[in-house]
């Protein structure tokens, strides 16, 4: 029974046009889109080196992170360099602004702070570096409080402060919060828009999920009456059902994968092994998602198509599928929206397997999708439990 | 007589409404039972209380001896069921809904190759086996709804409303269907609102209203609760008052209407009626063309039980 019902799951599946349309057809439309629109972009953008200022009070010159940072981001040699930076008063990188001959400036009094008059690629660009080099700023404070901490539990009064900071460097290296990949070539800030595109497809999936859970409950649909009064188990069927859907959806994403790849060129880093757990993973919490929406509301196929396909969009929109200032903000000010976000979740894992050394934030955000998926299952086996309505 | 279904004290709310009413009755193994009700009387909810697809705030089932459960596997092997609303996969050819459903009954694959062609043969789909739902007329679909209900040949078939919105032969091919399913022998309950499906095909009726039986028995016996003998209706053209007036004081006569240059006579219980009536015509020379004498319907027996037809 559970064969044959799979069979006959997946045979649906595929021949239903709107769910093959969703799934499989209309990421790989979006994403040529992306790719017609970003490539233009790209080619102007690429050959740009951003215009800054710097102000050059003392919190700068003493924070030797920051002095540093930039200083490498500037320099000529770099063929990849992402700035050309001012340093300059206050006053003066004033002025530039106002006659438009930089971006913005950076200004470091107790906190960094980016002041730019627009928000554009190139602002965004800047905010984002600033942001990455204070993180690192903070997990090298961090590590110096703690490294000097040890030394004082050790009754060590004598502290050679220059040591701690070489360690400290030493292990910031290899940190994920490294910047030394911070430049014009890596930053492909189209890249991020590809990663939500994927995330997307994964979320969509929940599409697939949902079809399975409403053909198979009484008081959803009226197939979901006539399998309700055969002799089978509800347990084994909806089971049976969610792996067809699981199937068809792993289909959809490797086939995406396959045209961004060969055809849009993006790249996913050199870990395909990876990039196969996040996307499995990612197309899991999507199916969760939309399991979870078929059990909760009791509408048709087509509300709740459109419940996730929303759920869905609004999601990629906050992790960056419009332009990653959105991504940016959102990580800025209210992370927790993110954090709690699948499709983030999905974009910062390929984001983080891209730009990172070290695979502390991918594995987080493996975790959170994994957590999201069980959570979405327990609220729905809660429902699902139920072997009578009230009303059908 | 073995009882295949016993419903006891049924009673189903929908938050204030009673839909079905301390309901009870017993189903014999081999009738085909017919639930005849208007619109919104309580028919597919007693059959989905039934079924255990509703919860119910009281009453007891028992199918087969044994109480219905929702995991009672050994009871719903047997059962088929086509319901009101038609449930097929729009992406599944004939062959594939037919095959899909029977298999949650039936594992040997052989053995389900061989139901589902009979089952197609049944309700006449042997042409349209690889047509796909959208294909099908209205007719044809309900047919299909039936053939994945019962292609595992169920011991005990539910048909809530099969016919609705079928021409009338397709509705033929479907009755003519039902009783072949009868006759091999198994148990039917039949729900419609057609009072002339109850006619042809039901051993027993249960007629419903408002979530409660208003009568119940054989054809015969219903229609036997009627208090009119017949309904007599005489085409005269121009006919004077006067022979009206005198055929109103005819024995048993209810009630005497002449419209259209139709007279309309209904009788109370009695013999002889259309007799004398012809007696009087032919002793009074009156002319007329046609005359109809009809016996009480099960719709007389539901207008007189509660004031309404059986159909708006
Ligand atoms: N899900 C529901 N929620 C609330 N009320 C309902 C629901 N389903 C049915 N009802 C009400 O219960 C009553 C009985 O409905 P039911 O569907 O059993 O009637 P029926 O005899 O099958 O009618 P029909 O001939 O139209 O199919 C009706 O008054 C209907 O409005
Ligand atoms: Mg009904």
């Amino acid at each position: 029974m559970f064969i044959h019902n799979f069979k006959y799951a997946l045979k649906t599946l595929f021949r239903n046009k709107m769910l093959i349309f969703w799934t499989f057809a209309f990421p790989i439309i979006l994403g040529t889109f992306f790719n017609m629109a970003f490539s233009d972009i790209e080619k102007s953008e690429k050959l740009d080196i951003i215009d800054i200022a710097i102000v050059e009070t003392d919190e700068f010159k003493n924070n030797e992170i920051f002095k540093e940072s930039f200083k490498e981001l500037s320099n000529k040699k770099n063929k990849d360099r992402l700035f050309n930076t001012k340093y300059v008063e206050e006053s003066e990188a004033k002025e530039l602004l106002k006659s438009n001959k930089i971006t913005g400036y950076l200004l470091l009094k107790d906190t960094p702070k980016v002041v730019v008059t627009t928000s554009g690629i190139n602002e965004t660009i800047l905010k984002y570096v600033t942001e990455e080099i204070k993180q690192t700023e903070k997990i090298v404070e961090n590590l110096a409080q703690s490294e000097i901490k040890k030394e004082v539990e050790k009754k060590n009064y004598n502290i050679d402060y220059d040591q701690i900071y070489n360690k400290v460097l030493e292990i910031t290296k290899d940190s994920d919060a490294n910047i030394k990949n911070i430049t014009s070539h890596n930053l492909s800030y189209t890249m991020i828009e590809f990663y939500t595109l994927i995330a997307m497809a994964c979320l969509y999936g929940g599409i697939l999920g949902m079809v399975a859970i409403n053909q198979n409950l009484a008081n959803m649909s009226s197939n979901g009456k006539r399998v309700s009064v055969a002799p089978t188990s509800k347990g084994k069927l909806i089971l049976s059902s969610v792996l067809a859907s699981y199937i068809t959806q792993l289909i959809g994403i490797f086939l995406l994968f396959i045209y961004t790849i060969f055809a849009l060129k993006v790249d996913y880093g050199n870990n395909l092994a990876l990039v196969i757990l996040l996307a499995t993973v990612g197309s899991f919490a999507g199916l969760s998602l939309g399991v979870a929406v078929a059990c909760l509301f009791k509408a048709n196929d087509n509300v709740k198509t459109g419940i996730v396909i929303s759920i869905t969009m609004f999601g990629c929109f906050l992790s960056g599928m419009m332009g990653i200032t959105m991504k940016y903000i959102i990580d800025k000010n209210i992370p927790i929206i993110n954090k709690l976000n699948p499709a983030n979740m999905i974009t910062d894992g390929f984001y983080s397997l891209y730009y990172y050394d070290t695979l502390d934030r991918f594995y987080f955000n493996v975790v959170s999708l994994l957590i999201f998926a069980f959570l979405m299952i327990a609220i729905s086996m809660f429902s699902l439990r139920r072997q009578k309505y009230d009303s059908i | 007589m073995k009882n295949v279904i016993e419903v006891k004290n049924l009673t189903k709310e929908y938050k204030e409404l009673k839909a079905v009413d301390n309901l009870s009755f017993a189903v014999q193994e081999g009738e085909i039972l017919g639930l005849l009700g208007p619109n919104g009387s309580g028919k597919s909810t007693t059959i989905n209380c039934i079924l255990s697809l509703l919860n119910f705030s009281e009453g007891s089932i028992k199918i087969f001896g044994k109480e219905m459960k929702p995991d009672a596997y050994d009871i719903k092997k047997d059962i088929g069921v086509v319901f009101q609303d038609v449930a097929v996969f729009e992406e599944l050819s004939v062959y594939d809904n037919i095959d899909y459903f029977c298999g949650l009954y039936i594992k040997d694959k052989r053995v389900r190759k061989k139901y589902v062609e009979e089952a197609i043969q049944l309700v006449g789909l042997e042409e349209f086996k690889n047509f796909f739902p959208k294909k099908l007329s209205g007719g044809l679909l309900r047919r299909l709804n039936i053939a994945c209900g019962i292609a595992h040949k169920p011991k005990l078939i539910f048909l809530d409303e099969p016919t609705v919105a079928v021409d009338p032969q397709s509705r033929n091919n479907i009755l003519d269907g039902i009783k072949m399913l009868r006759d091999r022998g198994a148990t039917i309950i039949y729900t419609t609102h057609y009072m002339e499906e109850v006619e042809i095909l039901c051993d027993r009726v249960i007629i419903l209203d408002k979530g409660k039986i208003i009568a119940s028995g054989t054809n015969a016996e219903v229609k036997a609760l009627a208090s009119i003998e017949e309904k007599v209706s005489v085409e005269a053209i121009d006919l004077d008052k006067k022979y009206i007036d005198e055929i109103k004081k005819f024995k048993n006569v209810d009630e005497v209407i002449y419209n259209n240059n139709i007279l309309f006579i209904r009788y109370k219980k009695g013999k002889n009626n259309l007799d004398t009536l012809l007696d009087y015509l032919k002793e009074e020379h009156i002319k007329y063309n046609k005359i109809y004498s009809e016996r009480p319907t099960l719709n007389d027996v539901f207008l007189e039980l509660t004031g309404k037809e059986l159909r708006d």
